[in-house]
């Protein structure tokens, strides 16, 4: 619909991070072989809050960003199976302000998405769950729960 | 004295209109006279006269009383809308757009409004997304140009708008936000400023500055629609193809007062929106409808991969290769799978026996559960399909056979016009016929019940022949005329059985609908009556209860 506002605003995007952003948080655009910018994908990393059991990890996190971007949402996904149960088994993340057809707002920032889903990482919602496997555990069974998220924070340490 | 005169002069007139119109109902071949409440009722339905098309229901006891619906055109829902739309804004002192948000929240009740507004004007203001003054002021006349909060890039000041909390977006950038929801549907109509977690409502006077003229279009069918589709009152008819909708006024009490009639001629049920149903309630009719999908697939399963026992009639599937099948005990017949022969007779059946072939599967031998829906559910279905194709018939009939028939016998379309009657008195029959074998099926065989199945079957039948004869008489001889070259062969004739067979079957449906809606009462035990519990007074008869002291009636002592 918006004629292609999608990837001036996402050198604006770009422009704003550069100038500032949250610490420990990574957010580029994806380089090509040939050694182009693809301004419609982002690989970020967003860091696991401090005095909370994701604490230590740097858990990688893939925007893709459609034409239609910023009236619909870009589809934010962790690795495949990750822990997490807002997180469906594909990585993509479950969350009201990504949901286009709720909670999303095209004001709403990518840094706003990255603060947003790392809130989420310690936050999970109940009413909302994406995998059986983190669900369950985060109902039924806290300390086997927080045994998994510890695990997987070691299994992305920071990239040096 | 003279003042009474003139009472009695009054009330004989109205006793004169009274019989001069009973009268007229009375040579009325398709009424019914002889019920009082029939009577009354059919004289109101007679008053209007564009009532020509005969509809049983209009002589049976509730028909007509007065409609209690409306249906409504597309301009009369705009003209509707637009009117609480304008009393709202006026009377709240608020934007007509504004006022259209409030009232699509509160199902388009101009009494809910007030009452919401009047007890609590903040948190009405809150839920639906209405700001008093903006929630942040830019210092614009410090600024010469303002970065837009969708692409980021500047503008000046006269680009930027905002809805009512001041959060600045181009216009560019806002009005494709707003399209994009409306494309999305009709949730636009609860759209909110763009930025993240701000409540403030954009309503359509920002919808008409910023979008084309097209997504406006449709922007205002959605407020047109949600004018219908969240107000209590209103259903769309469920028609194929109709575009109209039907205001209920008044709950009906019953399950029998919820029929409504749209314009474009489809009947159902308002208040479960399914074909209307009388004489049979909401609730068989929902549980007819479950089981109907869930059981045509058991049933089609059966009669597909099945084949009964030609001894017990259990259905037996066939899961080995060989054809040899033995039932199960107490049965233990053996036969061949192909021929359903006896297998200990059996030879060999692989030659063609024009006698013995049609021993294919026989619906009738399923088992019983199976066989008494089977019974009622065929012929529920056989009797829609067959009212399908009446519909069809009767629209063959008013738009191209009554201009033929009138060509070829020289009759105008009214002398013609029995004919229709007698279609549409078909395809209503059938309607009735349909929904009588779901009251069938569910009409439970208790003892002291026996009698009332009997009298059931009894109308049933009587009222099925009767429409039978009518149906068979009247698709014969419309086409025989049809065909016949030149001579109106004894057309007289045809006229006269025509409209009684007509007059004839609508009083045994009228008997056979109002027994059902009266539970078929005429056969209930009555209630015993002991003659203990009352003291029966000598003046005038009158049996009072033991609590009076003097007669309810003539106040006799005891």
């Amino acid at each position: 619909m918006s004629g292609g506002i999608a990837r001036g605003r996402l050198a604006e995007e770009r422009k704003a991070w550069r100038k500032n952003h949250p610490h420990g948080f990574v957010a580029k655009p994806e380089t090509l072989p040939d050694g182009t910018v693809n301004l419609m994908v982002w690989h970020c990393t967003i860091p696991g809050k401090t005095g909370t059991d994701w604490e230590g990890g740097y858990f990688p996190l893939t925007l893709n960003f459609s034409e239609d971007y910023p009236s619909k949402p870009p589809k934010c996904k962790f690795p495949q199976g990750f822990f997490h149960p807002n997180v469906y088994p594909s990585g993509t993340v479950c969350l009201s302000i990504l949901n286009e057809d709720s909670g999303w707002r095209p004001a709403i920032t990518v840094k706003q998405i990255l603060v947003g889903i790392q809130d989420l990482l310690d936050q999970p919602n109940p009413a909302d769950p994406a995998q059986t496997e983190g669900y369950h555990l985060f109902i039924q069974d806290a300390a086997e729960y927080k045994k998994r998220v510890r695990q997987q924070a070691k299994q992305y340490p920071p990239l040096v | 004295m003279d003042y009474g005169n003139e009472n009695d002069l009054y009330s004989d007139n109205e006793v004169l209109d009274y019989y001069s119109d009973d009268a007229e109902i009375n040579t009325d071949a398709t009424v019914a006279a002889d019920d009082d409440d029939c009577n009354y009722d059919s004289l109101i339905s007679e008053d209007d006269p564009m009532n020509s098309d005969f509809d049983p229901r209009q002589s049976h006891h509730q028909g007509l009383k007065d409609q209690n619906y409306t249906v409504l055109k597309e301009s009369d829902i705009r003209e509707r809308q637009q009117n609480v739309i304008t009393e709202v804004a006026s009377v709240l002192s608020i934007s007509k757009a504004t006022a259209t948000i409030i009232l699509r929240h509160f199902n388009w009740s101009v009494s809910k409004v007030h009452e919401a507004w009047f007890n609590n004007e903040d948190e009405v203001r809150k839920i639906v997304g209405l700001l008093n003054k903006p929630v942040i002021q830019f210092p614009y006349g410090d600024y010469k140009e303002i970065t837009c909060g969708i692409c980021f890039d500047l503008f000046r000041r006269d680009e930027i708008v905002s809805a009512a909390c001041g959060h600045p977006y181009c216009r560019k950038c806002f009005g494709s936000y707003i399209s994009t929801s409306i494309n999305d549907g009709p949730g636009c109509l609860v759209l909110r400023c763009p930025e993240p977690a701000c409540g403030a409502v954009t309503d359509g006077d920002m919808v008409d500055m910023l979008v084309l003229d097209e997504e406006k279009k449709k922007y205002w069918e959605y407020v047109c629609r949600s004018y219908v589709e969240e107000n209590k009152n209103i259903k769309w008819c469920p028609g194929p193809g109709c575009e109209y909708a039907i205001e209920f006024e008044g709950g009906g009490g019953d399950d029998f007062s919820w029929d409504v009639r749209c314009v474009c001629d489809y009947r159902f049920c308002w208040k479960c929106v399914e074909d209307d149903h009388r004489p049979v309630h909401c609730k068989s009719v929902a549980k007819w409808m479950a089981k109907g999908n869930a059981e045509s697939e058991n049933m089609s399963w059966i009669l597909a991969s099945t084949k009964p026992c030609p001894k017990c009639g259990v259905p037996i599937e066939k899961n080995q290769g060989c054809m040899h099948m033995t039932c199960k005990p107490p049965c233990r017949y053996g036969f061949c799978w192909i021929c359903l022969g006896d297998w200990n007779n059996h030879v060999q059946c692989n030659g063609y026996d024009e006698g013995n072939s049609t021993k294919v599967k026989d619906i009738d031998k399923v088992k019983k559960y199976a066989r008494k829906y089977y019974h009622y559910y065929g012929r529920w279905a056989e009797n829609n399909l067959s009212r399908l194709k009446a519909i069809e018939d009767l629209r063959r009939v008013k738009t191209e056979q009554i201009e033929k028939l009138s060509a070829k016998l020289g009759k105008t379309h009214i002398e013609l016009w029995f004919i229709v009657v007698a279609w549409q008195q078909i395809v209503e029959c059938r309607r009735v016929l349909k929904w009588t074998y779901v009251y069938g099926y569910y009409l439970r065989k208790v003892k002291d019940e026996d009698a009332k199945k009997l009298l059931f079957e009894f109308l049933q039948g009587e009222a099925e022949a009767g429409l039978e004869r009518l149906h068979g008489y009247a698709e014969n001889k419309v086409s025989q005329f049809l065909n016949a070259d030149g001579l109106s062969q004894n057309f007289k004739e045809f006229e006269l059985k025509l409209k009684s067979l007509t007059q004839v079957t609508g009083k045994y449906f009228e008997k056979l609908v109002r027994a059902l809606e009266n539970g078929l009462s005429e056969v209930e035990t009555p209630k015993t009556w002991d003659i203990q519990d009352y003291w029966i007074c000598d003046q005038c008869t009158y049996a009072n209860t033991w609590t009076e002291i003097t007669c309810k009636i003539c106040h006799q002592d005891l």
